[in-house]
């Protein structure tokens, strides 16, 4: 296939355990490299994801017309209650209506006797379990007067010592302490970096009576154009609906000159890498031109040799993806990370690998490729009296 | 020179045409479908009905029930439609749309957002394009081939509720040019 008889396949291995310092120190320098385009990547799916999971197509949210963010807006106190008169399409089970009123803040949160870190505060009801159907209680229970549901990668948001919103301990935000009386996960979703706390003790808090929203669950069949044209036609309560999915898709927007600086980052990384390749295989060759024109007079053909180089960059390149990889999903995966929406996850899946193993490869490749076309040059005579 | 040793010379260019022709279709207009021709058919006018009269009167004047002639640029939020409908909000025509105004860039000037919530909610009607059952057409307005800041001109119903707020129960629509 090749069109030429290629060196052993053993011979390339045995190559890189003849100088096991230097295969070591390249095998550890491309594993970092590698570890290090794990852990953007996993950053990068880990936000996609969790804006991915964080919209439920059956739920719309009513805020305060034209308002940049929910954290903004403001409806009245009785829009609940107009909703679930006006409205037929919203989703109802045993008399009870999908329909949950929100206050919704970024404020200063102190945990764990740590400093006041910024942290996402919903004042809920406990028809926001109706709504949020990926909401689950794992620990502990629902807050009562004076106590806070935290999410899951809460903690991480607040930047506070380990265990600072384990149930049972204090949070101070909005001049109050709060009991945390259980904690709750949410699939991931943006949801798991919030406290949650009871929304009448939460207005009493802020001394305010209004909602930042409203969040409603479609029944089946009925469709968003209907809460649409309600808040378009009762213009005195300036209200405007937006559907979940739509609301996050506008955050990923919000997000993507970050993704496309993470994805710069990984390409950035991979070149690094490269030149690392590169300075160990020119090393790798330089002082070798006997051995190669030897090989040449056995009969190997130049293009024999020059793959044979490459194959030792790609199977080190290889071996260093496959230590990263096994780095990242033990040690990476999961991590929780703090930013400006909240907290999410760090996620090593499928594309993660790919990616990252892809680039292992490349770097392999294309590190190992100028050494060997500079193998491939060296005359057979003067080779054998180098 | 092209030559037939080079066949990426032709081979890319005509991959980048064809990706950038793709990219232009798609901010085409929307293709139209048999129910947006037939909504065209039955309520787009051919010729404006008379005695239009601005939306800032009619919010004024008009009772529930009313036959009323409304004329209003499509416009007063961002989204001034409704999503697979034929329903959409209206602004008094004499109000100033962003885009009229001297230095403003703003990138949707149909939302009207250099007037207050309260000043424009007294020039604003929401209109719905109905059959004749009454019940709102299931074609977004846009395959009407309506776009924003249009004028329109709306023969129908006024619908009216206790908080002032209209509604335009619409048979018939015009597009001025």
């Amino acid at each position: 296939v090749l069109f030429f008889r290629p060196l052993p396949w053993e011979y390339g291995v045995r190559n890189l355990f003849r100088r096991m310092g230097r295969s070591a120190l390249t095998l550890a320098g491309l594993a970092l490299v590698v570890l290090l385009v794990f852990v953007v990547v996993g950053f990068i799916r880990g936000l996609e994801s969790s804006l991915d999971l964080s919209g439920d197509p059956r739920v719309v949210l009513i805020h305060t017309l034209g308002a940049e963010n929910l954290e903004n807006s403001s409806v009245v106190g009785n829009t609940p209650g107009l909703l679930e008169a006006s409205l037929a399409g919203v989703q109802r089970r045993g008399g009870a209506a999908y329909i949950s009123p929100e206050v919704y803040l970024g404020t200063r949160v102190a945990a764990g006797g740590a400093a006041p870190g910024l942290g996402l505060v919903r004042g809920v009801t406990p028809a926001a379990l109706l709504v949020r159907g990926r909401v689950q209680i794992v620990e502990g229970r629902w807050p009562g007067p004076g106590e806070t549901l935290a999410g899951r990668l809460a903690e991480a948001k607040l930047g506070g010592p380990a265990g600072a919103t384990a149930v049972g301990r204090l949070v101070a935000f909005e001049g109050r302490e709060w009991r945390v009386s259980g904690r709750f996960a949410a699939a991931g979703s943006a949801l798991e970096s919030e406290l949650w706390c009871p929304l009448d003790d939460l207005q009493q808090a802020m001394k305010r009576q209004d909602l930042s929203l409203v969040a409603l669950t479609l029944a089946p069949g009925a469709d968003f154009a209907d809460v649409d044209e309600y808040c378009k036609e009762r213009l005195d309560l300036e209200l405007q609906a937006t559907a979940e999915t739509d609301y996050y898709a506008g955050l990923q927007r919000h997000y993507q000159p970050v993704r496309l600086l993470a994805w710069l980052t990984v390409l950035l990384l991979a070149g690094a890498g490269v030149f690392a390749g590169l300075n160990t295989m020119y090393g790798a060759v330089a002082g070798r031109g006997r051995e190669f024109a030897a090989l040449q007079t056995l009969g190997f053909s130049r293009r024999a040799v020059a793959l044979s180089v490459v194959q030792e960059g790609v199977v080190l390149a290889t071996a260093a993806a496959l230590l990263a990889a096994v780095i990242a999903l033990g040690l990476v995966n999961g991590a929780a990370v703090r930013f400006t929406m909240g907290a999410f996850a760090l996620r090593i899946d499928g594309a993660a690998t790919a990616v990252g193993c892809g680039v292992g490869l490349l770097i392999g490749a294309i590190g190992a490729l100028p050494p060997a076309l500079r193998a491939m040059r060296l005359p057979v005579a003067e080779g054998l009296k180098a | 020179m092209l030559t037939d040793r080079n066949p990426w010379r032709l081979v890319l260019p005509a991959a980048v045409a064809g990706l950038l022709s793709l990219g232009c279709n798609q901010s085409g207009p929307p293709p139209a479908d048999a129910a947006a021709e037939a909504a065209k058919a039955t309520h787009v006018l051919t010729a404006e009905p008379a005695g239009a009269k601005g939306v800032a009167d009619v919010r004024k004047a008009a009772k529930d029930g009313d036959d009323v002639v409304v004329v209003g640029r499509i416009g007063g939020a961002r989204q001034p439609w409704i999503e697979g409908r034929a329903a959409f909000s209206i602004v008094e025509p004499s109000f100033k749309s962003c885009s009229d105004r001297e230095d403003d860039n703003c990138d949707t000037p149909w939302d009207y957002c250099c007037d207050s919530l309260e000043t424009l909610r007294e020039g604003m009607a929401t209109v719905k394009v109905v059959d004749a059952q009454g019940a709102t057409v299931a074609v977004d307005a846009r395959k009407l081939g309506l776009r924003e800041l249009q004028t329109v001109v709306v023969r129908g119903k006024a619908k009216r509720d206790e908080h002032g707020n209209l509604t335009v129960l619409a048979s018939g629509l015009f597009v001025r040019p």
